[in-house]
């Protein structure tokens, strides 16, 4: 099973690369892109049958994945891969 | 009083931090692996700059989980001096001993130079032989060191006097409140991006690091 965790600054925190990104889509002609937040994903992949992957999820993330002070999460379960 | 340099895989200030104490200071001071599962003898705590683990994830946020961070943070707890400059102020966050997080410089860049800063407090063990609101010139060099903490956190900073150095004319990394370094409620961990250990003898241009360490073997001795 993999699972997808996504983190990114927190709404509060300024995104100098974002803004930047931004700027560059305007410079596109995207004149109707209002925000860019920059992130990243982490594909972990749990051994089949294993049990409480959320509560797993959720204390890497806690843990070592996200610094709370300027970050949050989300995550995906992805469709297991054949 | 015994003080720990602790060695982590990427530490490259290590050397300078060991030297400006042993050589520069003439006290007692040894290497610590980043393995080491004991700080039993030691009375302090040197965390070094460098790259610790690759700065993989975010800067600090793997030396958190080296064995020898539990003794670390027991020392913290039991009040003796904990120091960490640059990566070892991103330890020192990522480690829960320091409120707040070390973010990307607003720029982008890794900076490199030599900055003005205001001793805020001097009343620290670590800024005793400062002058009170003195201005010093220290050397940075980092590439995350914009401290960024919540608005309740800075008051509290500020209210608490943890706030020990501010840049003291530009702001070279976007830093809020202008924090270049801070200690803990208990006044007895310090965290600065700054490097005072590049800055200890007149042959590297500036001698303005000098007084935290003498500030910190006076206390050392007081206290003995």
């Amino acid at each position: 099973m993999q699972v997808r965790i996504f983190v990114t600054y927190k709404q509060s925190v300024f995104d100098p690369q974002g803004e930047t990104i931004k700027d560059a889509i305007h410079t596109l002609g995207h004149q109707e892109v209002e925000a860019v937040k920059v992130g990243k994903f982490f594909d972990v992949t749990f051994a089949p049958g294993t049990k409480d992957v959320e509560a797993a999820v959720k204390e890497i993330a806690d843990q070592l994945l996200v610094n709370f002070n300027m970050e949050t999460y989300t995550y995906q379960v992805m469709e297991d891969a054949e | 009083m015994k003080i720990a340099v602790i060695v982590f895989p990427g530490s490259n200030c290590d050397l300078d931090i060991y030297e400006a104490l042993h050589t520069v200071c003439q006290a007692d001071v040894e290497y610590v692996p980043h393995k080491a599962t004991s700080l039993a003898g030691f009375d302090a705590v040197m965390i070094p700059g460098g790259f610790s683990y690759g700065d993989y994830l975010r800067a600090g946020a793997i030396a958190r989980f080296a064995p020898v961070m539990k003794e670390v943070i027991r020392l913290a707890k039991e009040g003796k001096p904990v120091f960490g400059t640059c990566n070892g102020f991103q330890i020192l966050t990522e480690a829960g001993l320091l409120p707040g997080a070390l973010k990307r410089n607003d720029s982008q860049q890794f900076v490199c130079k030599t900055v003005p800063l205001e001793v805020v407090n001097n009343q620290t063990i670590f800024t005793k032989q400062y002058e009170a609101h003195e201005r010093i010139n220290l050397p940075i060099a980092h590439a995350d060191g914009s401290y960024y903490a919540d608005q309740a956190t800075l008051d509290a900073l500020e209210a608490n006097h943890q706030v020990v150095f501010r840049y003291a004319e530009e702001n070279p990394n976007g830093s809020l409140n202008n924090i270049a370094g801070i200690t803990n409620q208990a006044g007895n961990v310090l965290g600065m991006m700054p490097h005072p250990e590049r800055a200890v003898e007149a042959i590297l241009g500036n001698t303005d690091g000098l007084r935290l360490f003498k500030s910190l073997l006076t206390y050392g001795t007081v206290k003995a």
